[in-house]
């Protein structure tokens, strides 16, 4: 849910302002945690967790010559 | 006494460069902000979740230059905003591997600027955050002073750090409200204002 997120921030920006610099900050860490846990649940999927299979990537050769 | 004079003259000098460096990253922040808004608003391009919590660590960023104007400068303020940036960067860089395959469902939204859509950019501001604020700490760093200046000491600064402190709340304002209207109290979707049918 994006809504806490995003009214914990406006509250740590005005109190912090405002009213008092510790109380700004609480909410601004609460914003924090809040988002850092929503992003996690956007990026998790229930086939792949946090894995991106998209990404194709393949061990190469060791006998492949190497650049430079 | 001329030493002395001398070294108040130079003292003062670093600190205005710091408050400097701390209200230009706050207005080109807050035109970043501007600008994302201006491209959901004017052109209807409705932020994915992950913009969002862009959006939103842009904000945190601005919360550690603020209180350096309105409580004084300190480098706890410094490793506030250090730690959105990173928010900032983490967010991006996977919202960016998200979409550099594009299939069903997954591809980059929104115009591109200069090529380069929202998530690329938001690399691109993330690091260059955190960039700008290593070379600060590595020219000022060193200057264990700095925190006894207040900015209200030079008032060319403190005013127009305080007006763009107010304009960053209020674009934080319109999102929360934005927020609400796009995702209500569920996920959020691009396909438009959730409430507003």
């Amino acid at each position: 849910m994006m809504v806490p997120v995003f009214v914990t921030m406006l509250l740590g920006l005005g109190l912090g302002w405002f009213v008092r610099r510790w109380l700004g900050l609480a909410f601004v860490a609460l914003s924090f945690v809040l988002a850092l846990g929503q992003f996690l649940f956007e990026v998790y999927s229930p086939e792949h967790g946090f894995s991106m299979p998209w990404i194709q990537t393949q061990v190469e050769s060791a006998t492949a010559p190497m650049g430079g | 006494m001329t030493d002395l004079a001398a070294a108040g003259r130079s003292y003062r000098a670093l600190a205005f460069l710091n408050y400097l460096f701390l209200l230009l990253a706050m207005v080109v922040i807050a035109g970043i902000l501007t600008t994302a808004m201006t491209l959901q608003y004017a052109w209807g391009e409705l932020p994915c979740p992950l913009c969002l919590l862009e959006r939103l660590a842009l904000f945190g960023i601005c919360f550690g230059l603020m209180q350096s104007f309105r409580s004084g400068f300190s480098y706890q303020n410094t490793g506030i905003s250090l730690l959105f940036a990173i928010l900032l960067l983490v967010i991006s860089v996977r919202q960016t591997l998200l979409d550099i395959y594009p299939r069903p469902g997954h591809e980059y939204i929104g115009s591109a600027v200069l090529g380069l859509h929202m998530p690329v950019w938001s690399i691109i501001i993330a690091v260059a955050v955190l960039t700008a604020y290593a070379l600060k700490l590595a020219v000022l760093g060193a200057d264990r002073d700095l925190e006894e200046v207040q900015a209200s000491a030079f008032p060319a600064l403190s005013k127009p750090a305080g007006i763009v402190s107010l304009y960053v709340m209020a674009l934080c304002l319109i999102n929360v409200v934005s927020v609400i209207l796009q995702c209500g109290l569920s996920e959020c979707h691009t396909f438009g204002y959730r409430l507003l049918g």
